[in-house]
């Protein structure tokens, strides 16, 4: 352990760790408040949907397949975040349908008149250059961090960590980021005005879904929930103090989407796919580096937490000082992995990975005083028997290895991907 | 009050508080617009920038209607209403021939239930020499005409609507409007 996370760590905001969600919550009335609201949000959705799927069956089938696709990457890294204490499956999807139904269905109307209220007090030429950029962020960021207070509402426990409001931000914004692409990409059909065709579909997908996927409103989500997270979390500050970080967190995530839809540099690095691709990086990157920024605190303060409950048990049959190590960072762990499978095959890697999980979860029950230990401690054994009998008896990788392979191949893919993607765009002629 | 039903109230109360904001969003703010005037007095004396480099001295008597009049560079949309009758002038992008976009502007005026194309197009020109296509169409209670014209990859998109005996007192005034749409590549820029 080196003295630098120590100190990175002890920056962000302390973990207070709450037990799991139960059958209680369906005694407080918020649950039935947000059930309710999400039950109107799905049928005005439902109400939408229906009239896409009339007018272009074929269209909202493709749409809806492709945009589901690239929601499971986002899904599964953003749930990745938090790998120490994930959060219950049921608490995501409530999160990502807020988004979906609910910031969506909401959204709809209040940019509207937003935009509307803009040209009416300001000009049609200011709502043509800065309407977008004005009304959409501001009804979308408020709508879409309430879904996060709802998760608070609905299961205070749950939000225990900084990291906790980052991952139910990002999945708020996720949910309302694919049904979005759905709406506008269906939209591009009716615009083109050639019927029932998916060629506007695949488009839109590749935009909206790839080139503008990574910095669009699941970051932006994010870095709200963050706010949220550390206002609920930070009970030894001063509530003011509390209060500013997370309005400070909601105007970030706001000047972020602003800055994402204004019209700035629209025109100014010239034409052409170099231009766009500048344009998008210099919008996009400046809040993509204060979320990873700000998720690596939360994280190496949670890991700093989760890693001494565990040191506590002082015992090398559940995790030995190599793994703890490795347990604190999601690249040690990836290396651990790694280490594994050119060791001793694909079953110890799988075996790893089920190991580092047991350990987490074990962790999680240790700071939630659980008083009868024995069946996490037994999944942390099973898997160390496991990896024992195929030769590889210790889940951490030597010092150095691993990471530079991760690297290259990380580096590859992504360039494979972006030149695949660019040749699409530029065969469709939309780059 | 015991502590639990304490809790309860607060959970309530933030709960009502939210459903409030998220009212206060999809409803408050679309009341607050219909609150205030859409309309605006427009000079029927000099050209109005419709965007994309395209301009229309509007009738006499019209009014612009802000909310869905929006000009950029590169593309651009006004609405203006006389009385009742609606005249609205589209400027987009587009790559191909004078027929394909009537054929897309008829497309989409059919795809409105109960709309129907009537008539056959007859060609038609601006005082500033743009060709174009004019046509009429027809809905339950309702009348109206399109024309359509390209301009440097771009059309010229008008649709108008109103009940019969509106739009046979107003087409007069917005025909000799249409024939002053222009497209100038400066005011593109």
């Amino acid at each position: 352990m080196t003295a630098e996370p120590r100190l990175r760590s002890a920056r962000s905001a302390p973990v207070q760790p709450g037990d799991g969600p139960g059958l209680g919550l369906m005694r407080l009335p918020a649950f039935w408040i947000v059930l309710a609201t999400l039950a109107a949000g799905g049928a005005r959705m439902a109400v939408i949907a229906g009239r896409f799927a009339g007018a272009f069956p074929l269209a909202m089938l493709t749409a809806t397949a492709l945009f589901a696709l690239l929601a499971v990457p986002f899904w599964l890294f953003v749930t990745e975040l938090d790998f120490l204490e994930r959060e219950p499956p049921a608490l995501l999807v409530l999160a990502f349908a807020w988004g979906g139904l609910v910031a969506t269905s909401v959204s709809i109307p209040g940019s509207a008149a937003l935009d509307d209220l803009i040209a009416k007090l300001g000009s049609p030429h200011l709502a043509a250059d800065w309407g977008a950029a004005l009304a959409a962020p501001t009804v979308e960021e408020i709508a879409k961090t309430l879904g996060v207070v709802a998760i608070v509402l609905v299961a205070r426990a749950q939000v225990n960590s900084v990291l906790d409001g980052v991952v139910y931000g990002a999945m708020v914004g996720l949910g309302f980021q694919i049904i979005e692409d759905i709406v506008y990409a269906l939209g591009a059909v009716a615009l083109a005005g050639r019927g029932d065709q998916v060629e506007p579909v695949i488009t839109t997908f590749l935009l909206r879904g790839f080139l503008s996927g990574v910095w669009s409103h699941t970051l932006f989500g994010a870095l709200a929930g963050a706010g949220i997270g550390y206002l609920v979390v930070r009970a030894d500050r001063a509530w003011r103090i509390r209060l500013g970080v997370a309005m400070l967190a909601v105007l970030g995530a706001w000047a972020s989407h602003v800055l994402w839809n204004s019209p700035l540099f629209r025109d100014g690095l010239g034409n052409g796919a170099l231009a766009l691709l500048a344009v998008l990086v210099l919008k996009g990157l400046p809040p993509l580096l204060l979320i990873v920024l700000l998720v690596r605190a939360a994280h190496d303060r949670e890991a700093d937490y989760y890693a001494a409950q565990l040191a506590e048990l002082d015992d090398p049959e559940l995790i030995t000082a190599d793994e703890l190590n490795a347990l604190k960072s999601g690249s040690r762990r990836a290396s651990a992995r790694w280490h594994a499978r050119s060791r001793a095959g694909f079953r110890a890697r799988t075996a790893v990975r089920r190991l580092q999980r047991a350990q987490a979860r074990l962790a999680v029950e240790v700071s939630r005083g659980t008083p009868d230990l024995s069946r996490w401690c037994h999944e942390v054994r099973r898997q160390r028997r496991i990896l024992a009998a195929l030769g590889h008896p210790e889940a951490s990788a030597p010092e150095g290895k691993g990471p530079w392979r991760r690297t290259a191949s990380t580096v590859f893919t992504t360039a494979l991907a972006v030149a695949v993607l660019w040749a699409a765009i530029s065969t469709l002629g939309g780059g | 009050m015991g502590w639990a039903a304490r809790r309860q109230l607060i959970n309530l109360l933030g709960a009502l508080s939210l459903v409030g904001a998220l009212a206060g969003l999809a409803f408050g703010l679309p009341a607050l617009d219909r609150a205030l005037p859409a309309d605006r007095p427009v000079s029927a004396d000099r050209p109005y920038p419709i965007g994309g480099g395209v301009t229309v001295v509007p009738p006499p008597g019209a009014r612009v209607d802000v909310t869905e009049t929006r000009p950029t560079d590169e593309t651009g949309t006004a609405l203006f209403r006389l009385g009742p009758v609606r005249y609205v002038i589209n400027v987009q992008p587009f790559e191909g021939d004078l027929a394909a976009a009537a054929a897309r502007l008829r497309e989409r005026i059919t795809g409105t239930t109960g709309y129907q194309v009537t008539g056959t197009e007859l060609t038609i020109a601006t005082v500033s020499g743009l060709a174009g296509l004019q046509g009429g169409y027809t809905a339950p209670g309702r009348g109206g005409r399109y024309a359509v014209f390209l301009a440097d990859g771009r059309t010229i998109e008008v649709t108008v609507s109103g009940a019969d005996l509106d739009l046979g007192r107003s087409l007069p005034a917005i025909d000799a409007s249409t024939k002053t749409l222009s497209y100038s590549p400066e005011a593109a820029e």
